[in-house]
């Protein structure tokens, strides 16, 4: 074995303590990689070599989402050879081989040809169909509106907020699960559960998710449609929305509406609070507050896109007007036309 | 909680798994459950969709559970893969525990196995049917504990799978046919790098492979790399031989396939060192088998095994091959770090044992099922 530069600082050294021993090799071990980097000895470009070595004999479907790729591996694969190797472990195989191929050469080659002209016009077609794509995907680019993101206030958003007791006591009792969404690190999930509801969050922030997974029983790190898409008909008591409705374009929030139709049970309560408009354009409102598709709706327009809905809605204004609280029960027996989206 | 007769026979906590294999985790901690329950004084039988040849004798066909059914049974299901077992459960009444063995995220098999991807995503589904009906789930690590608690299980206690961690241990025999072959090689000098487990893409076989590679290059070009395990994606063993017939190592990695445990024992006894870049696991069985077989591990920290492990191996942060190789030299060549990474890893396996393990599980059943009798 050739000794690597480690080995100098390789003498058992007698640590009591197992982690900080461990952590010193560890270091050391980044160290004697540095070095040789460094040194030339394993260039960065020969491990990216041999990631694409690899790669060369992945399944085209295993090397990701690239369309480019994928195409390039299906004009290598294009040409179907009809020269059949001939290799063989004995000697007398190798000769019966090539007679064979030699014999059958002539309709092996016209199957081949055939396979190979129709291999090349699903490519071609494949490849008219990308730069078309590619065309659209830039028109499209332009014209995107992105889905809004959690748009919160610290003071406003948290377990001592003037509209949380309100929110909890409208939804603590009743029937079936309670959503919350954006439930954060579960800060309301625990005030609902506390309360006696049975009480659940899902938030696309991830690392929020992640912080009160230890202690809040039941959070999900995902986004609150592909989440109620996923619920069964009617089965929630009931949704508590905060930061999420905020900023949504009108688009955006009707399919919500749409969705909540289909997955808060009759009688079931919906709360949304959300910022006021005055609040939305303060100085100091969250950066996400300017790059979100759409501003906050007035309360009354909530109340009656509400209460068109089939919803009792009631609102309620929060101190200086940063904001408000919309409390709404479904109808028992749901409106006999649905609102138009607007 | 289940409420026993008073002078009945005693309650049954029967056990239900897709497939019933004696050589898998999942079979292994499946029978020594089994046992555990029987002898805390309930009855217990196992149910598979599937049972191998040699365990006949050991489990019944699920479908015929109904006429084994009494009135205070509880089901225990070992979930580690998508089965129609799920659904045949999540119908019936008796109080469930899901026993939950994590199973790869469909993403790692995607382009691959087309099939086990669809499986896979499958396997989620069937692990959030079963939380409505659950009233624990056991799950074999931490990582795992929080894949239970994200699907919606609202009660859930960790407690490590049974393993028996002396069939590899050191001084048992080995297979004396593969202890030759593997001596013979041996005497060339060079390292010999084990890893075990399946040959499918989430185990990252193909980074031992680029691991090997750099450590040849840099530190010791008669290194060898043994990838112990069946496999279950033919795609990824073609792709991993031309990879390794492209490099030039055709001589210095073998791929042994499925071995029995006598040549299990021969693999750890001849290892150097115990390496696994693992992309996902659970639990991650083999990596306490080599500390129990006395073999220093080097381990991607990724998934369960910074748990499993503690501190009785090397963990990477990462899987770069010069950083892999240079962490693999050190556990080789420095025999301080050698000693200490395998009395640690001595250490650890009893934490792990089925003794140990035994009364945890025990307790936490009760809490569904109450006392046998």
């Amino acid at each position: 074995m050739e000794a690597g530069p480690e080995m100098a600082k390789a003498e058992p050294v007698a640590e009591a303590d197992p982690k900080a021993y461990v952590a010193r090799v560890m270091a050391e071990i980044e160290e004697e990689v540095r070095l040789r980097r460094s040194s030339g000895d394993l260039p960065p470009r020969l491990e990216r070599e041999l990631d694409e070595l690899f790669l060369a004999h992945s399944p085209v479907a295993g090397r990701g989402g690239d369309l480019t790729e994928a195409l390039r591996m299906v004009d290598a694969a294009t040409f179907v050879d009809p020269v059949v190797p001939v290799d063989s472990e004995r000697a007398a195989g190798a000769v019966v081989k090539k007679g064979m191929r030699t014999l059958l050469l002539w309709y092996v080659g016209w199957i081949t040809h055939q396979v190979s002209q129709f291999a090349s016009a699903v490519s071609r077609t494949l490849h008219i169909v990308e730069g078309r794509l590619k065309e659209l995907e830039r028109k499209v680019e332009v014209q995107r509106v992105p889905s809004a993101n959690v748009v919160e206030v610290q003071a406003l958003h948290r377990a001592d907020a003037w509209w949380v007791q309100a929110a909890v006591d409208a939804v603590a009792r009743v029937r079936g699960r309670i959503l919350h969404a954006a439930s954060g690190d579960g800060w309301l999930v625990q005030r609902i559960t506390a309360a006696g509801g049975d009480a659940y969050g899902v938030d696309p922030r991830s690392d929020l998710v992640e912080q009160g997974v230890g202690t809040v029983s039941d959070l999900r790190g995902e986004d609150l449609a592909e989440h109620l898409r996923a619920v069964a008909p009617a089965g929630l008591g009931a949704l508590v929305l905060s930061g999420v409705v905020d900023g949504m374009a009108s688009g955006e929030r009707t399919q919500l509406l749409h969705l909540i139709a289909t997955t808060l049970a009759p009688g079931g309560v919906l709360v949304v609070h959300s910022l006021s408009r005055s609040s939305w354009d303060a100085e100091d409102a969250p950066y996400e507050a300017d790059l979100a598709p759409g501003r906050p709706l007035r309360p009354e327009t909530w109340r009656q896109l509400l209460a068109h809905s089939g919803y009792d809605a009631a609102v309620t204004s929060g101190p200086g007007g940063l904001d408000y609280l919309v409390t709404a029960v479904r109808a028992t027996v749901p409106p006999p036309e649905p609102t138009p989206a607007r | 909680m289940s409420a026993a007769g008073p002078q009945g026979p005693p309650v049954a906590v029967h056990q239900f798994v897709p497939t019933l294999n004696p050589h898998d985790a999942t079979g292994t901690h499946t029978l020594l459950l089994r046992d555990i329950l029987r002898g805390a004084g309930w009855r217990s039988e196992i149910f598979a969709e599937a049972i191998h040849d040699d365990l006949a004798a050991e489990a019944y066909k699920h479908w015929m559970y109904p006429d084994h059914a009494a009135e205070g049974d509880v089901h225990i299901y070992q979930f580690s893969t998508s089965s129609a077992m799920a659904g045949f459960l999540a119908d019936r009444a008796e109080p469930l525990i899901v026993d939950f063995h994590n199973f790869t995220a469909p993403e790692l098999f995607a382009g691959w196995e087309p099939q086990t991807e669809a499986r896979a995503a499958r396997a989620h589904g069937e692990l959030t049917l079963l939380a409505k009906r659950a009233e624990l789930g056991l799950a074999d690590s931490h990582f795992n504990e929080r894949d239970l608690r994200r699907a919606g299980y609202r009660r859930t206690t960790v407690i490590p799978v049974l393993v028996d961690y002396a069939r590899v241990a050191a001084g048992a025999a080995p297979d004396r046919r593969v202890a030759a072959e593997l001596a013979a090689v041996k005497e060339g000098g060079g390292a010999d790098i084990l890893f075990v487990g399946r040959i499918v893409p989430s185990k990252g076989q193909h980074e031992l492979v680029k691991a090997l590679w750099a450590y040849r290059r840099l530190y010791d070009p008669s290194a060898r790399l043994h990838l112990v395990g069946g496999t279950s994606s033919f795609a990824y063993l073609k792709a991993l031989r031309g990879f390794v017939h492209d490099l030039g190592l055709a001589d210095a990695v073998r791929i042994t396939g499925e071995v029995s445990d006598a040549a299990l024992r021969a693999h750890f006894a001849a290892a150097d060192v115990y390496l696994s870049l693992s992309a996902h696991e659970g639990f991650g069985v083999p990596l306490i088998e080599a500390m129990a077989a006395g073999v220093p591990v080097v381990a991607r920290s990724l998934g369960a095994v910074a748990e499993t492990v503690g501190d009785s191996a090397l963990l990477l942060a990462a899987d770069d091959p010069s950083y892999v190789a240079a962490a693999v030299r050190r556990a080789c060549a420095d025999a301080s770090l050698r000693q200490r990474l395998i009395e640690a890893g001595r250490r650890r396996v009893p934490m792990l044992s089925v003794d140990a393990v035994a009364p945890r599980v025990v307790a936490a059943v009760a809490t569904v099922a109450g006392s046998p009798r």
